[in-house]
Order: structure tokens, then C-alpha cells, then sequence
């Protein structure tokens, strides 16, 4: 139930975040970090698949609402949630079984880095190819996908070592 | 091709946008609370104007008074929502269907075009930005009448593309391109930007000109939403044409 609370507490602040700083914030009017999807990364093993594709819909959606993007975050979402477990396979000996939760301190920094890595950069290419839909702007989206995916892994490395570490002190 | 596209998905997508009515409340709110952050600057902008037209009222005394007269509205609205670094922009504003906005109409400040209204709901509406793939603008030069169509290319929110302008043009860097009174939009003259940059290809009868936008995106508090009057009797009247 607390763990609930937790995650629920978690789409709140993160929404919050991404829709009322990071789609102010402009970094030299070419990159948008997406911090959301830290949400969706962090969901637990165990949750059967079905509510975790659920969750991601609502999130997509939620940001979609409030950025008018018309479906597109909603469908980078739904993607990333459903390659998540071949990527946690990856990262996991038991594909994830054995772990409670999903961290730095579960998993280690490297392989938490790589999980989040690559689930950042499927994320971010689809939603900036999505969003462009031209062939023609092909290598004006890449770089524009690429570069934003870097500061968002940044952003979201950043936040989840700030959740991680208190208890350690 | 855009116009296409842009013609028939808006209605479905109403309720998944920023305008519906509680995703406009938070934004709303968030927006007041930041405001006085800037009111100097509102100030400072709002006298600027407001000297500018105490000065054209001045001009316009003792002229023929024009023969449409009224025939646009301004409805003054507040930007909740601000976006210019997406590939696809769009703003919200604080005003909706209540106030008299609705689908299509045009939207300036002071010194330029900022897009078309979209979506619209009882208090809130959004903008089609002129930093979107799907918005064309009709424009022509301000010595000139010559005309082509204004699109963005998604690179930088300072410059436009003018498209459409055939080579045996003169054009040169600094000339002021305005709107046009081709569509029921934006009334003529509004100013769009200057001419940046121009080039021509010697296989191609068209030049590529890069327009220097005259409003400055990222920072936009307050809008003006154009309502023609005469909008229906000139759509009647078009589409007999077509007949």
C-alpha cells in the first residue's frame, strides 16, 4: 500500500516537474529533456505487463494533454513500457525477477545507466520522429533526438541518485 | 499537403489538449503565480504601445474615414502556456468560446504574428504558432505586392522560410514582409519580418528566403485575438465562386 502511495507520489511530482519547469525551460531552443519517463522506468519488475503498458498510457497521455502533442508522447510511452522487460532481461540475470525495485543501489550504477540509457534513447526517437514526421528534416530530428536524449539521461542520473542516496548517509 | 492534414483532426483532438478545462486551470494558476515577475516589463511594453497609438490617432485625424469600418475586433488575452523550441508549438491563452474566440482566427501582438487559433473551450483556446510544420502564412512585401507563403523549417525560433517568390522578383536584404488580405485571418499589414538572408538556385524559378521574425517567441505575455466581422459574408460570397 505505502509503495503504492509511493509511486503514485512519484507521477504527481514528476508531471508537476516536467510540465511546469522543464517545458519552460529552454535549452538554446533546440533540445526538451523528458524527465517523465523516469516514472515508468521505475515501476516494479513485478507488476504484470498489462498495468505497466496502462500506466505508461496514462502518463503519456497526461503529458500530452498539458504540452499539446497530440498522441505522441502517449506512444513513445506505450513503446518504452513495452520493450522494458527485453531491456531488463539485459541488465538482469533473471530478467528482473529478483529484484524488489528498480535503482541505482538494485542494480548498480552501470548497468542502472545502461537500462535507463537505452530506454531514453528508444523513447526520445520515436517521440522526435514522431513529431517531426518528415523525411526531409531526417538529420535535423537525429541530432535534435540525440542531444536532448543526453541531457534528459543527465536529468533523470541526476534525480535518481538524489532519491537514492539519503538513506546511505 | 498541410492544410489537408490540418483541416479535419481538430475537432477529435479538443478534449487532449491544454485548453480543456482543468489542464488550463493548473496552468493558469502556475502562470499567476510567476507573473509578477514580470510586470516591469509589461509596464515598459504596455506604455511603448500605448505612445504608438496616441500618435496614430493624431495621424488619422482629418482623413477619410475608412470605408469598412470596424470591421475587425481585438480580444486581449493572456498566454498561460508558452512553447517555441518543439518542433510543433502551440500556446495557450486565457480567453475562449465565452469571450467571442473561435476556430481559425488570427493572432498578433504589437509587432507581429504569433498564429491561429485552434482548439477552443469555454475559457481557455490554444494557438497554432507560426513555429508549427502545419502553418502557412500568406505574405507579400510591404513595397511590393508580391506574395508567397511563410513556413517554418523547425530550426531556430528567430527565422521563417518564405517560399513561393518567383526569381524575376526583386528582393533585397532588410525588406519588410506584412501580412496579406487574401484570407480572412489577419487583416492586411501586420508585420511579419524582415528579409534575412536570400539565395536562388540557377536549376530552380523560385528564391529561398529566410525571413527575420519580428516578434521574439520566447517572450510573449499578451496577445491579441482578430475577429473578422465580415468573415461569413466574404466566405459566401468566395464559394459562389467555386460553383
Amino acid at each position: 500500500m505505502n509503495k503504492g502511495f509511493q509511486h503514485i507520489a512519484r507521477f504527481i511530482i514528476l508531471v508537476a516537474i516536467q510540465v511546469l519547469v522543464l517545458n519552460n525551460v529552454q535549452i538554446s531552443g533546440y533540445l526538451n529533456p523528458y524527465v517523465y519517463i523516469l516514472f515508468i522506468m521505475l515501476l516494479p519488475p513485478k507488476l504484470p505487463k498489462a498495468l505497466v503498458l496502462i500506466l505508461a498510457f496514462v502518463m503519456g497521455f497526461t503529458i500530452d494533454i498539458f504540452s499539446d502533442s497530440y498522441g505522441i508522447h502517449t506512444a513513445a510511452s506505450v513503446l518504452l513500457a513495452y520493450i522494458r522487460p527485453s531491456i531488463l532481461s539485459l541488465v538482469s540475470v533473471k530478467g528482473g525477477e529478483d529484484l524488489e525495485d528498480i535503482s541505482i543501489k538494485q542494480l548498480n550504477f552501470g548497468r542502472f545507466f545502461t537500462y535507463s540509457g537505452i530506454l531514453c534513447l528508444i523513447h526520445h526517437f520515436t517521440l522526435f520522429y514522431l513529431e517531426a514526421f518528415r523525411l526531409n528534416e531526417f538529420l535535423d530530428t537525429f541530432t535534435r533526438a540525440l542531444f536532448s536524449t543526453a541531457i534528459s539521461l543527465l536529468l533523470i542520473l541526476m534525480i535518481e541518485s538524489l532519491r537514492s542516496n539519503p538513506q546511505k548517509r | 499537403m498541410g492544410m489537408l492534414i490540418q483541416s479535419h483532426y481538430y475537432q477529435a483532438s479538443r478534449f487532449a489538449s491544454s485548453s480543456n478545462a482543468w489542464s488550463g486551470q493548473i496552468l493558469e494558476q502556475f502562470r499567476n503565480s510567476t507573473d509578477y515577475l514580470s510586470l516591469k516589463k509589461m509596464n515598459h511594453l504596455l506604455a511603448e504601445e500605448n505612445a504608438l497609438l496616441k500618435n496614430r490617432a493624431q495621424e488619422s485625424v482629418g482623413q477619410i474615414a475608412p470605408l469598412k469600418k470596424g470591421q475587425y475586433e481585438y480580444i486581449s488575452a493572456k498566454i498561460i502556456k508558452n512553447s517555441y523550441n518543439k518542433r510543433n508549438n502551440y500556446l495557450t491563452i486565457n480567453k475562449g468560446s465565452v469571450h467571442g474566440i473561435e476556430n481559425g482566427m488570427g493572432v498578433c501582438v504589437n509587432d507581429g504574428v504569433i498564429g491561429i487559433i485552434r482548439d477552443v473551450t469555454q475559457h481557455y483556446a490554444t494557438i497554432m504558432s507560426v513555429l508549427n510544420k502545419n502553418t502557412v502564412i500568406s505574405t507579400r512585401f510591404a513595397k511590393s505586392n508580391y506574395f508567397g507563403e511563410l513556413h517554418w523549417d523547425g530550426k531556430s525560433h528567430q527565422f521563417a522560410q518564405l517560399h513561393s517568390i518567383e526569381k524575376y522578383v526583386d528582393v533585397s536584404i532588410g525588406d519588410s514582409l506584412i501580412t496579406n488580405s487574401f484570407s480572412s485571418i489577419f487583416p492586411e499589414g501586420i508585420s511579419l519580418g524582415t528579409v534575412n538572408r536570400f539565395q536562388i538556385d540557377e536549376t530552380e524559378n523560385f528564391y529561398t528566403i529566410e525571413v527575420d521574425l519580428s516578434v521574439d517567441f520566447s517572450n510573449i505575455d499578451y496577445v491579441y485575438v482578430i475577429k473578422d466581422m465580415l468573415k461569413e459574408e466574404r466566405l459566401e460570397l468566395e464559394s459562389k465562386e467555386n460553383e
